[in-house]
């Protein structure tokens, strides 16, 4: 028998190794924290969909206060999309009333899938590309620090498309409580073209303000439980306050290949019990 | 956006999720000291329409204020928890000074409008 201070340590060193993976691959710590709950110990995705939430706020937060200095973060560019992620957000925390463990199994296992796959696709830094109208009238054109101390410009194109695709990034944040960072990568480096550094750090900053547009129906319907989210949230914070010391130091190209690998595994596993009806 | 503004939003992130972490490690420390020894909790199932699923010394402003005064462990987890969610509110409503500042008015009136999205949704949903 499992008693709750063996559950909370064991949790907080999942937390850890979930915070630490998610800041080195860049996925965030929500991602790991779904199926260490509901794989490895049986609790209901209501719940893990809760802790899920926590975690993403802590490590935007976290990894957030590193990334605001540097000035790399496209403020403009965040807060105008963060407009339909948010509302994306709270549609998808209506929806998820409406969904089983199976279905919230399935939708996650395709996230993750995506996800797996996406690792694998060479990020890009977009220098003179040509940007839209419609981008250089809302100002979303930037710049970002080298490391000589220059300034590189960027220019961006398909607004719209960005735009759309962050909605349903949103919605997807608001039913699984991932940062769905897979869909910002996808808006904001293919369709719109950002340059890497700053699509990674915009999109950290965006995963915050999403989670907090659902986070607090999901505390009034009682899937943030306290016995959870305190080693949650303390566990992933210092995981990805490691990870991001780390990540000066380390080639964590080996690392997301291997992780892709167990992303798409978990993945599969995920859809085969959703799709038989095993949760 | 202004250097010192930038600083302050770092400073806030940094801060808010530090005095999370430490209220929800005291009810966290207060939970183990009281409840640890017993069987864990059945989180196997959850069901919106069952009361037990969510008893109000986590899931209302009021029940939360008044676990946190009377010692309630989970209570005070649960204080910690909304401690890091208001931090990236936090950086929000400071962009939206320094839009304000900047006399941004486009990007004032957006961001004002993302917030008015996540209050509203937070305001009293039952």
């Amino acid at each position: 028998m499992t008693t709750v201070l063996v559950f909370t340590l064991i949790l907080l060193v999942g937390a850890y190794a979930a915070g630490l993976l998610g800041s080195l691959t860049g996925l965030g710590g929500g991602v790991v924290v779904i199926p260490l709950l509901t794989l490895c110990f049986g609790v209901d995705f209501h719940y893990a969909v809760g802790a899920a939430l926590v975690a993403s706020i802590a490590t935007s937060s976290g990894s957030g206060s590193a990334y605001v200095k540097e000035g790399i973060t496209n403020i403009r560019l965040g807060m105008f999309l963060e407009i339909a992620t948010t509302i994306g957000a709270v549609a998808g925390a209506m929806v998820a009333v409406y969904l089983n463990n199976n279905m919230i199994a399935v939708i996650y296992g395709l996230v993750l899938i995506l996800t797996g796959v996406m690792q694998f696709v060479k990020k890009q830094d977009h220098i003179g590309e040509r940007g839209s109208e419609m981008a250089r009238r809302l100002r979303l054109y930037g710049s970002w620090p080298q490391k000589d101390g220059t300034w590189q410009s960027y220019e961006l194109r398909n607004v719209a498309g960005g735009f759309g695709i962050m909605g349903i990034a949103g919605m997807l944040s608001g039913i699984l409580g991932i940062g769905s960072g897979v869909l910002k990568v996808i808006a904001m480096d293919n369709m719109m073209k950002v340059p890497f550094k700053v699509s990674t750090t915009t999109s950290n900053f965006m995963m915050g303000v999403t989670a907090c547009a659902s986070a607090v129906v999901y505390i009034q319907r009682g899937n943030i439980t306290p016995g959870i989210a305190c080693p949650v949230m303390i566990g992933v914070l210092l995981g990805a306050l490691t990870g991001a010391r780390l990540l000066k130091r380390l080639d964590v190209r080996v690392l997301r290949r291997v992780f892709a690998v167990a992303v798409l595994a978990v993945a599969a596993n995920m859809i085969y019990m959703g799709v038989t009806g095993k949760f | 956006m202004k250097t010192d503004l930038q600083q302050l939003i770092g400073n806030t992130l940094r801060w808010g999720v530090t005095i999370a972490c430490l209220i929800a490690a005291i009810g966290g420390a207060l939970y183990l000291w009281r409840h640890g020894a017993e069987p864990m909790p059945d989180y196997t199932h959850f069901a919106y329409n069952d009361p037990t699923c969510h008893p109000a010394e986590y899931t209302t402003l009021e029940g939360i204020w008044q676990g946190v005064l009377s010692g309630t462990a989970r209570s005070w987890i649960q204080l910690g928890v909304i401690a890091l969610i208001l931090t990236p509110i936090m950086r929000v409503v400071l962009s939206l000074v320094g839009f304000l500042h900047e006399h941004d008015r486009l990007y004032a009136t957006l961001t004002a409008i993302v917030l008015a999205v996540i209050i509203s949704n937070s305001w009293n949903i039952e």
